[in-house]
């Protein structure tokens, strides 16, 4: 442990990467956090049914009444961590040989994600934990609110993806593989075919279904994985310079 | 005489919008005796038909509709600090962009909940509850981006190796200091009396004097460093 944290203000002090290591380690202890958060405190995911009659439905917050006040209590405190998240995934635009307008244009869009993305959802799962003997027809609504606000609110992720996707593709200084601008493309098709979501109550394109959600998260679990493993090397390799970046140091 | 890049201009709008949001808040009749989580549907329900009341939760809701975005250009401000700190990277100034995006349209989304209630107050009081949780509930647990600007900020200032840093030590200690007293508000759902209430000790009174505290303090250190900035320019033309 002590030897951990020697390390540790080492980097602090002398290391000249820190700033990226801080938003890299913010990336990698945030997304699992948020993972423990939403599957096993609140236990929101995977999502249940849209089906549910609004009895069942009061019956589910009751079940997980402080899974869910406490589980969103701590996604509200850490939530603003997505700033420097996504302001570490701006900068890699910055870095490419293209217009500051993609970094700046993907620091607003996942700025404002992060509202319909968690933030709304862990609202109304609260606002219907805290008084479990409301009315189930306003339960209902409030369980609507919370899974379609986090499911159905589509945009942001979709042209934030195209934004990175473009950049990474029209990159001439080698920050990331061209192949991963295309896997983008992927990220940003699952928030095409979640459209459905609002107009199925049941079946593959419910918003529990196989493929609204089961391939959706796949897909987003594998893109996550694979742009922290990118920005890892692209810390190593990075010289501070404006031009292409060097190899990965052996 | 240095061309006018309106900063200072921005600046002194802080305290405009501060006394704004002082007095929104005063009007309020649910702030100055924050309303209690334990009122029934009907009593809420009473709250916003109340004809004492109504007019002022309106007017109130309407002015914090105007300025809740005021302090922006101050964030902004801070934004144009943090590009003159020693750092490798525009990480930090982006950070707080991505705050100052995030933050203030929350606080929307209450004061929506609260000018929704209040619209139409001979709706089902159930209804009326829940919009008032909703307002409530959005209020006070919104932390996030609140404590994301200032442990940001306290980082960017503690990495600031230069000579004469833009702020000093201490300003980034008083960030961490107001971050940790807006955590306890994120766990307003978990009890309707109490301090962790949404007119609780913790979750009302510290939260938001700690906003305040925030807003003095930042003020007051980013006026000074404004300042300086311009003296030494000017020293240096």
């Amino acid at each position: 442990m002590s030897a951990l944290l020697r390390r540790i203000a080492w980097h602090w002090r002398y290391d000249e990467k820190r700033e990226l290591w801080i938003g890299w380690w913010t990336l990698v202890v945030f997304y699992n956090l948020y993972g423990l958060l939403f599957f096993v405190v609140a236990r929101t995911q995977p999502p249940p049914k849209p089906s549910l009659e609004p009895s069942e439905i009061v019956q589910w917050f009751d079940d997980r009444h402080y899974g869910l006040l406490f589980g969103y209590a701590i996604v509200f405190i850490v939530g603003g961590a997505t700033a420097i998240m996504n302001a570490t995934l701006a900068y890699t635009m910055r870095r490419m040989s293209v217009s500051r307008a993609f970094a700046y244009s993907y620091l607003v869009i996942y700025a404002l994600a992060t509202l319909p993305g968690m933030l709304i959802m862990g609202v109304a799962c609260t606002v219907g934990a805290m008084r479990p003997d409301r009315d189930p027809e306003l339960m209902s609504w409030l369980y609507d609110f919370a899974f379609l606000s986090f499911e159905g609110t589509m945009g942001v992720f979709l042209i934030g993806s195209l934004v990175w996707m473009v950049a990474v593709l029209l990159d001439r200084n080698r920050v990331f593989p061209k192949w991963f601008g295309y896997l983008n493309l992927c990220n940003a098709l699952t928030e095409v075919v979640v459209a459905p979501a609002w107009i199925f109550k049941r079946g593959a394109f419910a918003w529990d279904g196989a493929i609204a959600w089961w391939i959706n998260m796949a897909v987003f679990v594998t893109y996550t994985a694979v742009f922290l493993t990118l920005l890892r090397r692209m810390i190593l390799r990075e010289d501070f310079g404006s031009g292409p970046l060097p190899d990965l140091p052996r | 005489m240095r061309r006018a890049d309106g900063e200072v201009i921005l600046l002194w709008t802080l305290p405009a919008v501060g006394v704004i949001w002082l007095s929104a808040f005063l009007l309020f009749p649910g702030f100055v005796q924050p309303m209690s989580p334990t009122l029934s549907a009907e009593e809420v329900a009473a709250f916003y038909r109340d004809p004492e009341n109504l007019p002022r939760i309106r007017y109130s809701m309407i002015v914090f509709n105007w300025f809740a975005v005021g302090l922006i250009p101050v964030l902004a401000l801070i934004v144009m600090q943090i590009r003159r700190m020693a750092h490798r990277t525009p990480i930090f100034s982006y950070a707080i962009i991505a705050c100052a995006a995030g933050g203030p349209t929350i606080f929307l989304m209450a004061d929506l909940f609260w000018l929704l209630a209040a619209f139409r107050p001979m709706r089902d009081p159930q209804q009326t509850l829940m919009f008032n949780d909703l307002a409530w509930v959005t209020f006070s647990s919104q932390v996030g981006f609140l404590i994301a600007q200032s442990v940001i900020l306290a980082l960017a200032i503690y990495l600031d190796r230069q000579e004469r840093p833009v702020f000093r030590p201490w300003v980034a200690h008083s960030n961490l200091v107001v971050a940790a007293l807006l955590a306890p508000a994120a766990f307003v759902g978990l009890a309707l009396e109490g301090p962790l209430a949404w007119d609780g000790l913790l979750s009302f009174w510290v939260r938001n004097l700690a906003v305040g505290l925030w807003i003095v303090v930042m003020g007051f250190v980013l006026g000074r460093a404004i300042y300086r900035q311009r003296s030494a320019e000017e020293l240096a033309a």
